[in-house]
């Protein structure tokens, strides 16, 4: 093997520079991929101020979304989103939770166990859409309508399994003297897990269901044909609701250049929104390790 | 200094009647609390067959209609009801690899750069904001790639491929014109993009298995930095790159919005790589709502069982490979 | 000592025959037990951990548990309160008797036994809440008792812990800003202020600093009046100091059992004496 050959530094010379030059050329290239990569990052995140800035004001907030060509706003997505996401994170996250609880303090390595943390990696990046299609079929076409709760409980089931995955590591991560310590007390196993285990994973846990938040809001896919869109202000669950990514997909995809602005803007809104709560799950998650 | 109300009531394991109620209170609430939790974890599967089983109903009429030929049929016609799911698998499959061959690359140059370049002041916020790119809203991907790549690219990279292969046999086909600036290989494109996140940070995690003395050893016999990555790092680590590769692939057969945008959403097979196309989930997202008459609904179902079938196996792959690097690392 | 160590040392020495092990208990008569091991048996798994124990542990007494690790002491102190069982694929056989009740039966309600025997670990194990909930939070899960009765209680056990003085203006601070030393005693007061009757302390002061360790040995001495004591050490000085009685343990077998002084000063067994002279282990 090459590797092991001894340097004999005067034979050797032309094969080391060699292998130097071979190295500087693959060290530059992983270099560049580094910057070819954030270059994305920053040509999205400019092209997005520079275009989504503009229409910012204060009708965004305060006016629903208006027929072409007359002033309006995106209040009605914009609660749409709010409604629909925080339905879904409240009917997600115990499910999550509850079930990433029993595997790991009631089932850890057991057999149920090993399978739900299999299906449950694969459900976390399953398309989206095609949970949308499952709503669709289970509650859209039962009810005879396309509803808010249609979108909120497709967004639920796209909650689950990040809740699971986070509860289960981080519950994993609590030391077993712990919970030694308070079964020595005599505490029933259910008071241990509520009262001490989810305390001591209380950083962690609210890190997956900020990260779970982060990921359902900006879901376009799963909402089109459950909640389909509203162009009127409604908080009525059981009609259809305008959520601000399904707006962003409608307006953009409009010959209308108002339609096109108000796009841009709400894309600039939800990506904010976006990388705020990542970026605070990971303030949180950091600060939880120390 | 014995203190009265720290001694026990009684010395014997029988209890009084008030800690026997609390006794029995405690062994309902466990109980109870243990089945709602293993319900909880049966509902992850039931969430799974649920969807599997609501797609085979939904998809029943199309593929009993169209048997086997639904997989090897090119026309999708509302009009006279005829249709077949080739030109969307097509797509899917065309724009992922073409998102895989670039993002695999320079995701696996990102990540080598992150663990064995990187000063490590930098290392954690440059991991970071590749993180958070991976956390961007695929839609904003899409109207991205609509309003200002797909322009770009039509303006430069596109003619420029039109006419350095126009006269190379093949390779002219493929990059047939005119250029539309929207299309199978833009869609590639922001998919690529897409992807590169996952990849480098799946790649990333995976190389900082690598057991920090063996890359002592290697550089203690004198490797250079390339050496000890190609004879060690990557050797030591490959289940896992494919693993890593694998999600990423996962991610991008099953993306919707991003492609939906930039894809053109023609049911056609073109030979070049610049002409629209369509992708599983773009039909499905473009013409569901529209979508009239049981039996183009139940085509469109039909689309997203083959979806989820195809990128079932593909996560699943992912997990075994990603399962046997940790059985690897824990042995 | 973990449960791989126990397997380890089971693995290293074949299962002997039953009568060939019959340890020596030499103590006099007279004392009340208030926990009777007979013939106990401990499996992790397949392999043996303890083979066969008969012991006697009495009333406000403190009872040592010596031998080198891996020896089976922690997981003699670990079926008492039926701690095992939180873990699949661990069991006893055999009987363990307290106030001649039978512990390892099925039947038995493990959190009544475990409020009844409470438990010290190794390393302090402070719940991530105040000093004050730190103590309250037993108390109030089995009894419904005043605001003033809880406050009562609370300064009692903190009291009876010697470590009233040091927390008593912070009872709202989290468990987790004390030093290990004053964290071990938080967790000695938490154990008491749920009334048990027998304490189990499982190598208590391996994690302290000698100054920590004196006040938990000091405080081990006040207890013995109130409560029946088993400690875990690897400390022989720490066992000849605080115990009554001492059992030495080896491969999973009693070897020796009987007063602290008398196996300290003239052990029966060659092995007893080999280690508390330093000759291995």
């Amino acid at each position: 093997m090459s590797l092991m050959a001894p340097i004999d530094h005067s034979a050797s010379r032309p094969r080391y520079m060699r292998r130097r030059r071979l190295n500087f050329v693959m060290m530059s290239l992983s270099l560049a991929a580094a910057a070819f990569g954030l270059l994305w990052l920053l040509a999205i995140l400019s092209t997005l101020v520079f275009k989504g800035v503009g229409g910012l004001s204060l009708d965004v907030f305060t006016q629903s979304t208006p027929p072409p060509g007359s002033q309006g706003g995106l209040l009605n997505a914009i609660v749409g989103s709010a409604i629909m996401t925080a339905i879904g994170v409240a009917v997600g996250t115990p499910i999550g939770i509850l079930a990433g609880t029993y595997m790991a303090e009631y089932g850890r390595h057991n057999r149920l166990t090993t399978t739900v943390r299999f299906i449950n990696d694969i459900l976390l990046s399953a398309p989206s859409i095609v949970i949308g299609l499952f709503v669709y079929e289970v509650v859209v076409i039962q009810m005879g309508n396309f509803s808010a709760l249609a979108g909120a409980l497709a967004l639920a089931i796209l909650v689950v399994p990040v809740v699971v995955r986070t509860t289960e590591d981080m519950l994993n991560l609590v030391p077993n003297q712990l919970r030694e310590a308070a079964s020595a007390l005599g505490l029933p196993r259910a008071v241990v897990i509520q009262r001490i285990a989810y305390r001591a994973a209380r950083a962690g846990m609210i890190t997956g269901v900020l990260l779970a938040i982060a990921r359902v809001s900006g879901e376009t896919a799963p909402l089109l044909f459950t909640a389909l869109n509203n162009q009127f202000w409604s908080s009525d669950l059981n009609a259809p609701m305008a959520s601000l990514p399904v707006v962003i997909f409608q307006f953009a995809l409009s010959p209308y250049t108002d339609w096109q602005q108000l796009a841009w803007t709400g894309a600039l809104l939800i990506t904010l929104a976006v990388l705020t709560l990542s970026i605070a799950a990971r303030i949180l998650a950091a600060g939880s390790r120390k | 200094m014995t203190d009265a109300s720290l001694q026990a009531p009684t010395l014997l394991l029988k209890p009084d009647a008030a800690r026997a109620s609390r006794l029995r209170s405690f062994r309902l609430k466990d109980n109870v609390f243990r089945h709602l939790t293993r319900a909880s974890a049966v509902a992850v599967l039931g969430i799974l067959s649920g969807v599997i089983l609501a797609l085979v109903i939904g998809s029943w009429l199309a593929l009993s209609t169209f048997g086997i030929d639904f997989l090897t049929t090119e026309s999708w016609n509302p009009v006279t009801e005829k249709f077949g799911a080739l030109a969307p698998i097509y797509g899917t499959v065309v724009t992922s690899l073409i998102a895989m061959l670039i993002a695999v690359p320079v995701g696996l140059g990102i990540a080598i750069f992150l663990t064995e370049l990187c000063p490590p002041v930098l290392r954690r916020p440059i991991g970071v904001a590749i993180e958070l790119l991976a956390g961007i809203p695929s839609i904003i991907y899409g109207i991205w790639g609509l309003f200002v790549f797909a322009p770009f690219l039509q303006a430069t990279l596109q003619p420029a491929l039109i006419s350095t292969f126009g006269s190379v046999p093949i390779l002219s086909t493929v990059f047939a014109g005119p250029p539309y600036g929207i299309g199978i290989l833009t869609a590639g494109l922001i998919l690529a993009i897409m992807v590169l996140p996952f990849v480098t940070s799946v790649s990333r995690d995976v190389f900082e298995t690598v057991p920090a003395v063996l890359k002592e050893a290697a550089y203690g016999v004198g490797c250079t930095r390339w050496e000890v990555i190609r004879r060690i790092v990557i050797p030591y680590t490959r289940v896992g790159l494919v693993g890593g590769v694998m999600l990423g692939l996962g991610r991008a057969l099953g993306e919707t919005m991003a492609v939906t945008f930039v894809i053109g959403n023609a049911h056609r097979i073109s030979g070049s790589i610049l002409a629209p196309g369509t992708t599983i989930s773009a039909s499905i997202a473009n013409e569901f709502t529209e979508a009239v008459g049981e039996l183009y609904t139940s085509s469109l179902i039909a689309l997203g069982l083959i979806l989820f079938i195809i990128t079932f196996i593909v996560l699943a792959i992912a997990r075994l490979m990603l399962l046997r690097l940790e059985r690897q690392q824990g042995a | 000592m973990t449960s791989t160590d126990v397997a380890r040392a089971a693995m290293i020495a074949p299962v002997p025959a039953r009568s060939a092990a019959q340890p020596k208990v030499h103590v006099g008569a007279g004392q009340a037990e208030k926990i009777t091991i007979r013939d106990l048996k401990f499996f992790y798994g397949d392999s043996l951990a303890l083979k066969g124990i008969d012991l006697p542990i009495y009333e406000r007494k403190v009872t040592a548990f010596i031998g080198p690790s891996g020896c089976g002491k922690s997981t003699l102190l670990r079926v008492l309160n039926r701690m095992y069982d939180l873990y699949p694929k661990q069991r006893a056989e055999g009987e363990v008797l307290l106030d001649g009740i039978d512990i390892l039966s099925p039947k038995l309600d493990l959190n009544l036994l475990r409020s009844r025997v409470g438990m010290v670990f190794q390393k302090p194990t402070p719940f991530p809440m105040s000093i004050y909930d730190n103590i309250a939070f037993g108390v109030r899960l089995y009894e419904t008792i005043s605001k003033s009765e809880l406050d009562g209680r609370v300064e009692a056990a903190l009291r009876r812990a010697a470590l009233w003085n040091e927390v008593k203006d912070k009872l709202d601070a989290s468990g987790l800003s004390l030093s290990g030393g004053q964290q071990q005693r938080l967790c000695i007061a938490r154990s008491i202020a749920v009334r048990p009757e027998v304490i189990l302390l499982d190598e208590p002061c391996s994690a302290l600093d000698p100054i920590s360790t004196a006040k938990i040995e000091e405080l081990i001495d006040e207890l013995k009046a109130d409560y029946t004591i088993a400690i875990v050490t690897h400390n022989m000085q720490q066992a000849s100091r605080t115990s009554e009685y001492t059992a030495f343990m080896y491969l999973g077998e009693l070897v020796e059992f009987g007063e602290t002084e008398q196996i300290f000063m003239s052990p029966h067994d060659r092995r007893t004496q080999d280690y508390i002279t330093g000759r291995f282990g």
